[in-house]
């Protein structure tokens, strides 16, 4: 039975920054579990981007490093180079891993490093306002396309889509969703435990909501993301059998 | 470029002496985003603008959203306004308490510190503040309007201290807010709060008791064979739980969370325990059990 907060949790620093309903405090939360769960809180070490994803800088009783926007990952990879007995997580928002930092982020899978990277994707730049990011969906309403993202600017970013024609042969890449948090944390333990027994990438993204730029209340939060699953379909990649030898 | 009309200006500021004796007067607003600080400096700057003065308006605040100090650094004057920076304020408007620190380099004894005595414990300013008035802005929006209205009721009484004519600042207050007041009886609530600050006589000491503070420690339910507890220091009031209870078995309740929101309440006779509301609770304030 889970107790009412993970144990890896810092209490002293709650309630948090994040405003009320954010995913982030959702996908945290597994992820304390996750840690709990597989015993790994001493040997840890946090790695956290630019954007909401900072917040969670004093969140967890865990080593934790804030870096520049969109060098989580080579910060990590470097990390786990020099200490290769500790567990590197890189936690960023979809505008650090698929912006500004989506050439470390597509070389730290080429080379297999051994690190394991959580992406949250909530479709926007939350913490500047909502503004359009790379995984915004066609025709979606955001302070920067008043009149519904046009599909010029691309169709959504597919990230575990395109990392896995490229990952080795043993990384792990997935798509998880908040609205199955059970799930979520079965993947998330997945992924950390890719990175511990085989020695190789791994990547998870995760759909999130965000209440405070799609001006929604929690029940049409999850309705949309709903919709937003059609889109970006929650599942486990495998690499592509095109580039298996 | 000026509106001038210099017949006008001189009137204006005739009660109002600043720290250096002129009648050049520094203004410093600090709160947080999201209380509305923006929007009643734009109001104020442009109220006192077309009144006739010459205004600096010049506001400071990060990229986030909430929850970050945001200080807005006005100068009005009565004569053309050459240079619009200082170092020391005349007044300083001061309405949430992480912003107390954003703004103490900029106080002398010879400032006035207006602040929300309803939020801010006196005992925080620093101590180079010796004129204080407070006004409890927050907990009078909170038990006769709108908890959104106290940012009102802190520009009416500002209104009162510079001397702008209180229908000239409604009306732009109209303009900037009209869109949001959704009916009559909105628009008439917050007339009557900006009116209400306009009349109000500060408090001068004996403040009125500071910052609002959730219930501590956990409420604990227990019945028809489980068990629960539920923290509304930690609840924020999403509603996440309740949109996600299969069988409606969550409500919001009457104790009140750590932002003044509705904490849930949970009918145990519905509960089937299935720890919907444990595994989504983005704050760790919900969990009900099996015994």
């Amino acid at each position: 039975m889970d107790k009412i907060i993970p144990a890896s949790w810092r209490t002293q620093t709650k309630p948090d920054f994040f405003c009320p309903g954010c995913g982030h405090g959702i996908i945290l939360k597994q992820l304390g579990y996750a840690i709990d769960d597989l015993k790994i809180q001493e040997k840890t070490t946090f790695g956290i981007d630019i954007g909401c994803s900072l917040l969670a800088w004093d969140f967890f009783n865990i080593d934790t490093i804030q870096t520049h926007h969109g060098r989580t990952t080579p910060v990590m990879v470097g990390y786990k180079m020099s200490k290769p007995k500790r567990v590197a997580l890189a936690y960023m928002g979809d505008g650090g891993g698929y912006a500004i930092g989506l050439q470390s982020l597509i070389y730290a899978c080429f080379r297999n490093d051994p690190i394991t990277v959580i992406l949250v994707n909530n479709g926007n730049y939350a913490m500047t306002g909502g503004q359009m990011a790379p995984t915004t969906l066609p025709g979606e309403v955001t302070p920067t396309t008043p009149d519904g993202n046009p599909t010029g600017f691309g169709e959504g970013f597919k990230g575990p889509e395109l990392l896995s024609t490229l990952c080795a042969k043993n990384a792990y890449i997935a798509r998880a969703t908040v609205s199955k948090p059970l799930l979520l944390r079965s993947v998330l333990k997945k992924a950390i435990k890719n990175q511990i027994d085989n020695n190789s990438f791994s990547f998870v993204e995760i759909l999130s909501i965000c209440p405070t730029n799609w001006k929604l209340g929690a029940k049409q939060c999850f309705s949309k993301l709903a919709d937003v699953e059609e889109f970006y379909v929650p599942s486990e990649f495998s690499k592509k059998e095109q580039n298996v030898k | 470029m000026f509106p001038v009309n210099f017949q006008k200006r001189s009137k204006m500021l005739s009660n109002t002496k600043s720290a250096s004796g002129g009648n050049k007067i520094n203004i410093i607003f600090a709160g947080e985003g999201g209380q509305g600080i923006l929007t009643i400096t734009k109001i104020f700057t442009s109220a006192a603008f077309k009144s006739g003065l010459d205004v600096a308006y010049i506001p400071s605040f990060g990229v986030e959203q909430r929850g970050t100090p945001l200080v807005a650094f006005i100068t009005l004057d009565n004569s053309p306004l050459r240079y619009p920076k200082f170092d020391v304020a005349d007044y300083v408007v001061v309405l949430q308490s992480r912003a107390v620190e954003a703004v103490s380099q900029f106080i002398s004894p010879n400032t006035k510190v207006i602040f929300d005595s309803s939020t801010i414990n006196f005992a925080l300013l620093p101590k180079t503040s010796i004129q204080l008035f407070g006004i409890p802005a927050t907990s009078i929006a909170t038990s006769k309007y709108n908890p959104r209205s106290f940012n009102l009721i802190i520009l009416g009484y500002l209104s009162k201290v510079f001397n702008l004519k209180p229908d000239l600042v409604f009306s732009e207050v109209m303009l900037l807010l009209g869109k949001k007041f959704k009916s009559k009886e909105a628009e008439a609530e917050n007339k009557e709060a900006f009116y209400a600050g306009y009349e109000m006589v500060p408090e001068r000491d004996n403040f009125s008791k500071a910052v609002f503070k959730p219930r501590q420690g956990a409420i604990l339910v227990k019945g028809h064979g489980k068990s629960g507890e539920i923290l509304p220091s930690r609840c924020k009031g999403c509603g996440i739980c309740i949109a996600k209870c299969p069988v409606a078995a969550l409500s919001f309740g009457e104790e009140l969370g750590v932002l003044a929101t509705p904490v849930p309440k949970v009918d145990l006779e519905r509960c089937i325990a299935c720890g919907n509301c444990r595994n989504f609770c983005p704050d760790a304030a919900i969990s009900i059990d099996k015994i």
